[in-house]
């Protein structure tokens, strides 16, 4: 792999969008590779060595929604869906089909950077990794131990799975259904109040202040993104 | 020809009356002249006539007869007559009893016809006005139901979608509607006539302008038919006057929304203006600053940036509460909600008005314990949002902003208030107004639906919001009802 050069695909067919959002890819120092329709979007990725997509939902050719289904089915590199749309179940739709993270226009560009770079450092490897570490917590998966500016905090079982599944997907929105599946099973994902109180129960002993939360971001009418 | 009840004892009353005039008559025969006689045998069958019916009276007059012959005429207990004279009397008697029994019963008759009619007239009547009070459709199916039950007929009122598109028709008072029945209605409907499906009646609801439904009836409706299409007529007007002041009323709403739409054009017109002036001329003058060479003008260049990102934004959420508001004043709006916290939504509110309140100090008040909510997360945050914003825009600088939620009793309340600025008691319940701005002079941007999409939303969840004064704060507050919460399972560890 070429760490020097870490290719950014833009798919966005609105030209002042795109080139305002390759702007921005360059001032991260990442180099960004435009295309105007999903097509060409798509075979951007295979010829090219890309290592995160950038994806506008209302494409010409194709739905984002079919981008994403077909790039999925064999690549695994994050997506990051642009939507104009404000309806909660257009982003849901793209998330399950295996979206990463989406930013509703318009956007600011230090949030668009924010989420790339988060998408970017989540290498394949970090995933298996046994310490996770943010603000002044460290969480050892493997032992369950969660150690808080050098005291020892106690989690339950539930907690904690939840836990190591928003450490091991930093930046990616998980929808309530899909940490519902994770956490507590198939037969649970009608049950979504169960996420919102262990996400309570994990603030209360994680976060600086609960109700404005820095890691365990709320997705209004989504689900939850953990922010290291 | 039908038999009414109780005519065979009507036949027995007549053969006594009979029996009784030949008692009477018999002292008399030596007395009187037989003919003069025989008038007490007329005057029998002509009461039995107009008491008893056409047929007793067809029986008394022969039996008057046969009885005057053998008891009253010479020679006695004979059916012999010596005089031919009383052939002419016997035969008269005869002739003028059946024709008496005739005129009587004829007139009887018509007397019950007449009777029976006003009887319907009544009825139709009692309908007519039962009918004209009915508001809706259901109504006017059970009046039907009540008016058909003595008649032992089932009726079932069918009318078009809406009243109006009758290619989608539906049973009234959510009754279901078999296709074979819809047919049979869709064809009354087209050829403007009853149709007859082998006992079920379809009569179409014929109004003024054009039928608008069909009745459809089954039971015993043989000889009701006159009767049952002055219903179907009757319902037929109740219909049409139903569809009528629908549209009447649909009209007077279209015309009210008419009258927001344009005042709100008017002032978003205005609102989206001034904002949009204001990023054209910071744009122009960074323009100028950055290809300027005086060194004093590019040296403002960042804080004219931030402050074409502070409009853009403050635009941006204002555009956004025009659309919830036009969606949720669409009424087609379905709320999304679920059992939820209500802490939540503050984070993300206050993320997103991350430049607005900057300058703010939030001091955010919420139990460790709050109960789950049932609440649609998008639009609760919108007023959320809202209300932070109407806080940091109408509070003096530097005065802080207080965000508090508590459980009441079966209510949940969440209050934003600020100090300063205190509400004059006769703008508390119009600052929700559509446009409406708590100080005259709208020197502080923004367009004044931020509150009236507040309650907008606040409305749908079933909850209540207003503005009052406390203790020299200015606070709006909003409850939401509790409700059941679902159950969680308890974890041991």
């Amino acid at each position: 792999m070429n760490d020097a050069v870490i290719r950014v695909a833009v798919v966005e067919d609105d030209s002042p969008i795109r080139s305002l959002v390759c702007e921005a890819v360059r001032r991260a120092d990442f180099v960004p590779a435009e295309a105007e329709t999903a097509g060409m979007g798509l075979e951007l990725v295979a010829d090219q060595d890309i290592r995160l997509v950038i994806l506008d939902l209302g494409l010409p050719d194709m739905s984002g929604l079919d981008f994403i289904r077909e790039l999925r089915t064999w690549s695994s590199i994050p997506i990051l869906v642009l939507s104009a749309r404000s309806g909660e179940s257009d982003k849901i739709a793209a998330l399950d089909a295996g979206a990463d993270d989406y930013l509703t226009k318009p956007f600011s560009v230090g949030e668009l950077l924010a989420r790339l770079r988060v998408l970017l450092r989540r290498a394949p490897q970090e995933a298996i990794s046994q310490v996770h570490r943010f603000a002044d917590i460290e969480v050892d998966l493997v032992r369950h131990a969660v150690r808080s500016g050098g005291q020892d905090i106690h989690l339950t079982q539930t907690e904690h799975r939840l836990l190591s599944v928003l450490l091991t997907n930093p930046g990616k929105v998980m929808t309530h259904r899909h940490l519902m599946r994770e956490v507590w099973g198939p037969a649970h994902v009608e049950q979504e109040h169960y996420v919102r109180i262990y996400i309570r129960r994990l603030r209360q002993k994680l976060e600086r202040d609960p109700a404005r939360p820095d890691h365990f971001l709320t997705e209004t009418g989504i689900g939850y993104r953990f922010q290291p | 020809m039908r038999v009414p009840n109780g005519s065979f004892s009507r036949y027995l009353k007549a053969l006594a009356l009979c029996a009784l005039a030949t008692v009477l008559s018999m002292p008399l025969r030596g007395w009187m002249d037989p003919v003069n006689m025989g008038m007490l045998f007329l005057l029998t069958v002509f009461i039995v006539a107009v008491r008893l019916g056409r047929g007793p009276a067809v029986l008394a007059a022969f039996l008057c007869v046969v009885l005057f012959d053998f008891f009253v005429v010479p020679p006695h207990l004979s059916f012999s007559v010596v005089d031919a004279e009383y052939l002419v009397t016997l035969t008269v008697m005869l002739a003028v009893g059946l024709i008496t029994s005739h005129l009587a019963a004829q007139l009887a008759d018509k007397n019950q016809a007449v009777r029976a009619k006003e009887h319907e007239t009544q009825m139709l009547y009692g309908l007519a006005r039962e009918l004209s009070s009915a508001l809706t459709l259901d109504q006017v199916g059970d009046i039907i139901d009540r008016f058909l039950l003595p008649m032992s007929v089932e009726g079932l009122l069918i009318v078009g979608d809406g009243l109006d598109a009758l290619e989608r028709l539906q049973a009234v008072g959510g009754r279901s509607l078999g296709d074979r029945d819809a047919d049979h209605a869709r064809r009354a409907l087209e050829q403007q006539r009853p149709i007859d499906d082998g006992g079920r009646l379809f009569l179409p609801l014929s109004g003024a302008i054009r039928a608008r439904g069909v009745l459809a009836l089954s039971g015993a409706t043989a000889g009701l038919e006159p009767l049952l299409e002055a219903v179907a007529t009757l319902s037929g007007i109740v219909v049409e006057r139903l569809h009528y002041s629908s549209v009447a009323q649909q009209s007077e709403l279209d015309m009210q929304s008419e009258k927001l739409r344009s005042s709100i054009l008017s002032s978003v017109s205005h609102d989206l203006r001034t904002p949009l002036t204001c990023l054209v001329g910071l744009a122009d003058s960074l323009v100028d600053a950055l290809s300027g060479e005086q060194s004093a003008a590019s040296a403002s260049a960042p804080e004219k940036a931030a402050a074409l990102r502070d409009q853009a934004e403050s635009m941006h959420r204002m555009v956004t509460n025009l659309l919830a508001m036009a969606r949720l004043d669409s009424g087609r709006v379905s709320l999304n909600r679920r059992w939820q916290l209500f802490e939540e939504v503050v984070g993300p509110s206050v993320r997103q008005l991350g430049n607005v309140l900057a300058s703010r100090q939030l001091e955010i008040d919420l139990p460790d314990d709050l109960p789950l909510l049932y609440f649609d997360a998008v639009l609760i945050e919108r007023v959320l949002c809202n209300l932070l914003e109407n806080a940091a825009k109408y509070a003096p600088p530097a005065a802080p902003i207080r965000l508090s939620a508590r459980a009441f009793g079966n209510d949940f309340e969440v209050s934003v208030c600020n100090p300063g600025g205190a509400l004059p008691e006769s703008q508390l319940e119009q600052i929700f107004d559509p446009f409406v701005r708590g100080t005259r002079e709208p020197a502080v941007p923004g367009t004044g639906i931020g509150l009236a999409v507040c309650r907008t939303i606040i409305g749908a969840h079933g909850g209540t919001i207003r503005a009052e004064t406390r203790s020299g704060m200015t606070c709006i507050s909003f409850r939401l009802p509790l409700g059941n919460p679902p159950a969680m399972e308890a974890e041991l560890t």
